[in-house]
């Protein structure tokens, strides 16, 4: 299978930090993947590298096998119609109602007519879960786990080949998590969506994560299924798995 | 990617679609009109997301609520893509889309919204005063660093401005006076005349209107970006009064730094007409001093001082009221900004309408 995302050797400066130290991963198409590690090990600079918001000092990034570093802007706008975000805190239009938030995407990069547009949209937020009344209200009517779900359904709106989620679950209630885990599973699984996220919530690599990334120390600490990723020896990894101790998922189990 | 096509075929009542069925895809979508689709036929179908599906589904069953038809010859994962959209048409009939509002509703809404901002400044006035009375029982409460840094913002950053503007100004009427007072030889009179304007009208506005602009908008974009991420609230939950911690500062500053600000404006706006009337009327610097120590008067001083306190407390007032007003959005803080300086011109203009009948009323 093609990679959809590939890193290769990056390294990155920021404010005198490093940051990246060569680091290298690729994701394949249709896998969900999901990118851990401590606080400023630099995941979300990452993610905003791939994306192509930020410039690392070295290396090469390829999304869909064409380098988001020297393309011109026109090609990264091309690029951007093939992959969806969905930033942390929702970043929504504060100044447009939650129907148009979504539909924006289709407005600017189809010639569909506005009402189609706005149909399209709703379709988008059901299957995001939210109600059909929620449509007209404004981001700031919402609560914040509705506000994730209209990001998410303004992520698909242009139906994404390639899906970037920066801590999906975080700000939610366990039980709104769970529900998001499941959706982004099933729209994983019947749109044959790549996902690439961020994330702190081990409940999310536990259910619906094919492989996880873990980043230490600006490199690629280890790359695996949960499972495997265990039997690396490293502090902070044997720390984080054993923050779920309750439910019987023991740390050198199996 | 392989171009999408769809076309109706009349004996089967089959909708045959091919290609990649996307967004993009409506196009290629037949006439069907009066024509009922019995088959949604897939064979050649390469690509399917649910924007596509979607477009294919709606063609074929203009009501949501009716049930599918046969899904023939697709692939099994686009089956799956057909069934979720499906599943969640229903939501997607739902008719909306902003509901036009009558010219009666129009006026009544914005009649109230007139009305409720007059009992909103009345509250806030209210609020303010008693904040003031406790303030004054209690000095320790003074927020001392803020009003400094307010000082330093509202007076010290606004001096450049002033000097610059005023003694624009002030050439400007010494030219258009002494051209008129030199057809009658009336050349020193230039001096009584730059005087009054000066102290008594324009400096007192023009300094009222750069405050109003340049720190009225300040404070309603600081104030309300400051709501809008919650700082407002987290002041209120320390147990702190936002009244008593941003808004008497500024207020505070306001007050006290205008008159000053208008008292150099005097200076800036004097010098000005000095200079052309020393290069254009031979009115030499000396003369000019001279004359005016014989003119002025006091309560010419006065009065365009006065007027300065009363327009900062309603530039204030106008600022920080608007700056707390603010919704969570992000149009709200523009909307708010715009709106402090129209309404504190307005202020400033009918201010001082009222100020110059009541002078002339009361003979000073």
């Amino acid at each position: 299978m093609a990679a959809v995302i590939e890193v290769r050797d990056v390294s990155t400066t920021l404010g005198g930090h490093k940051i990246h130290r060569g680091l290298s991963l690729s994701v394949a198409r249709g896998e969900v993947v999901a990118l851990i590690g401590g606080s400023g090990t630099g995941k979300s600079v990452l993610l905003r590298e791939i994306i192509g918001l930020l410039q690392p000092q070295a290396g090469r990034i390829e999304l869909f096998g064409q380098s988001v570093l020297d393309v011109t802007p026109e090609q990264m706008n091309v690029l951007r119609r093939r992959f969806g975000v969905l930033f942390q805190d929702g970043a929504l239009f504060s100044s447009l109602s939650v129907e148009d938030n979504v539909a924006t995407p289709l407005f600017e990069h189809t010639d569909l007519p506005r009402g189609t547009c706005r149909q399209l949209a709703r379709l988008k937020l059901a299957l995001a879960g939210l109600p059909p009344d929620a449509a007209q209200k404004r981001p700031s009517e919402l609560s914040g786990g509705m506000r994730k779900r209209v990001a998410l359904a303004r992520a698909l709106a242009l139906d994404p080949e390639l899906l970037f989620l920066d801590e999906p679950t975080s700000g939610l209630d366990p039980i709104s998590a769970r529900a998001f885990d499941a959706l982004i599973r099933l729209l994983a699984d019947s749109l044959g969506l790549t996902v690439f996220l961020v994330t702190h919530d081990l409940d999310t690599l536990f259910s619906i994560i094919d492989r996880v990334i873990v980043l230490s120390d600006g490199r690629v600490l280890g790359s695996g299924t949960v499972a495997e990723l265990k039997h690396i020896d490293d502090p902070w990894l044997n720390d984080y798995f054993a923050a779920r101790a309750p439910d019987g998922e023991t740390l050198h189990g199996n | 990617m392989t171009e999408a096509r769809a076309r109706f075929d009349d004996s089967q009542g089959a909708l045959i679609a091919s290609g990649d069925w996307q967004a993009d895809s409506v196009a290629a979508l037949p006439d069907l009109a009066g024509k009922q689709v019995r088959i949604l036929d897939g064979t050649g179908v390469t690509q399917l997301d649910t924007n596509g599906a979607w477009l294919l589904l709606a063609a074929a069953r203009p009501q949501a609520g009716d049930p599918l038809p046969e899904l023939r010859a697709f692939q099994p994962q686009h089956l799956d893509v057909l069934n979720l959209v499906a599943q969640h048409r229903a939501a997607t009939a739902v008719q909306s889309g902003p509901r036009q509002a009558g010219v009666l509703e129009l006026m009544g809404r914005s009649t109230l919204s007139a009305w409720m901002h007059v009992i909103g400044l009345t509250d806030f006035v209210g609020r303010l005063f008693l904040t003031l009375a406790v303030l004054i029982v209690r000095p320790r409460d003074w927020r001392w660093r803020e009003f400094g840094a307010q000082m330093n913002a509202v007076f010290a950053g606004a001096i450049p401005i002033v000097v610059g503007m005023l003694f624009l100004l002030g050439v400007v009427f010494a030219y258009l006076l002494g051209d008129q007072a030199q057809q009658y030889g009336a050349n020193i009179f230039v001096v009584d005349g730059i005087m009054l304007a000066v102290l008594r009208e324009v400096s007192p506005v023009i300094v009222a209107v750069l405050v109003a602009g340049r720190t009225g908008a300040a404070i309603t974009a600081q104030l309300g970006t400051m709501k809008v991420t919650e700082e407002i609230d987290a002041i209120t939950t320390l147990g702190l009064s936002p009244l008593t911690v941003l808004v008497i500062p500024r207020m505070m500053a306001l007050l006290i730094a205008m008159p000053m600000l208008v008292f150099i404006g005097d200076i800036a706006g004097l010098a000005g007409g000095m200079l052309v009337a020393q290069q254009q009327l031979d009115i030499s610097a000396h003369m000019f001093i001279d004359r005016l120590v014989d003119v002025i008067q006091l309560k010419t001083l006065v009065v365009g001082l006065g007027k300065a306190p009363v327009f900062a407390i309603f530039i204030a007032l106008i600022a920080c009221r608007m700056g707390l007003s603010v919704t969570r959005d992000a149009r709200s803080v523009g909307a708010n900004t715009t709106s402090t300086v129209v309404q504190s011109l307005v202020a400033i203009i009918i201010l001082n309408a009222i100020f110059a009948v009541t002078f002339v009323r009361l003979g000073i």
